[in-house]
């Protein structure tokens, strides 16, 4: 993405809703999560952080580039339905959950919802990780 | 030492004190491959019309869910982790992150969550449900 570019001239749009990524193989390795825990200042014991899901950044949703820089980050939702493991093997999406318009103090503003959702080898859902991403509305300033 | 048990509604949590740093914003970027400007670089900050650089919120999330994990120990698990970011965060803010029991069951205990700058602002609030083990 390129530096400098704001979310203002991003079209952003109920039309993304639905739109998602292939399903891709996820490793939970030793390394990665060792470096994570590392990162956030806490001591490694094999156990991995509830936030190391936020970090999925591999899935690509084609055609929706986000976040895009000027988008602030409004929440972070994470459900889990089963305790993740290092050395554990599944596969994740990524999908646009949901795109709507808000007005408020700060006029209008679009919220786009982006889960990431993350499947055992079985197929059963093991996470879902929401994140709201806020950007001021395509209208403004027209 | 205490059991998750014990713990009753309106009861607070063990805090988690935090001070991010530069450095730290730098290791979350390369750990998590969010390389996003507004984190790393003082400029392109102050031209999106912040003071300077901001942690990521993800970080912030991550000390909250520190808080949480080292509560819980090896008696639970975080089975829903919800927050709302606030305020920006930025390198040398003092955090706090804090927690309370809104409501238990026999084997959930649904915890309040804040985060709160040296200025008393509030930069995160949340929800976690702990599942106990049975």
């Amino acid at each position: 993405m390129a530096k400098g570019r704001r979310a203002e001239n991003i079209i952003i749009g109920k039309e993304l809703i639905g739109l998602e990524s292939k399903l891709l193989p996820l490793k939970i390795r030793h390394e990665d999560v060792r470096r994570f825990a590392e990162a956030i200042g806490i001591r490694f014991n094999d156990r991995v952080p509830a936030t190391f899901v936020g970090t999925l950044v591999q899935a690509i949703i084609p055609g929706v580039e986000l976040p895009a820089p000027g988008m602030i980050h409004g929440e972070q939702n994470i459900t889990y339905y089963r305790p993740l493991c290092v050395g554990d093997s599944l596969n994740y999406k990524k999908c646009v959950k949901d795109v709507y318009e808000r007005s408020g103090k700060l006029g209008k503003r679009m919220f786009v919802v982006l889960e990431t959702t993350g499947y055992d080898l079985a197929g059963e859902l093991v996470f879902a990780s929401s994140s709201v991403l806020i950007a001021p509305s395509k209208e403004e300033g027209e | 030492m205490k059991s998750l048990l014990d713990y009753q509604v309106a009861e607070p949590l063990p805090i988690r004190e935090w001070v991010p740093s530069d450095l730290q914003v730098r290791q979350y970027a390369e750990a998590t491959g969010d390389f996003n400007p507004i984190h790393l670089d003082d400029d392109y900050a102050r031209q999106a019309g912040l003071e300077g650089a901001i942690v990521h919120g993800m970080l912030t999330m991550a000390q909250m869910g520190a808080m949480l994990t080292d509560w819980i120990g090896e008696e639970g698990m975080l089975g829903k982790f919800n927050v709302r970011f606030e305020q920006i965060v930025r390198p040398n803010d003092k955090i706090t992150c804090s927690g309370s029991i809104k409501a238990r069951s026999k084997n959930t205990l649904v915890c309040i969550l804040e985060a709160s700058n040296n200025k008393k602002e509030r930069v995160l609030s949340g929800l976690a449900y702990v599942m106990l083990k049975s």
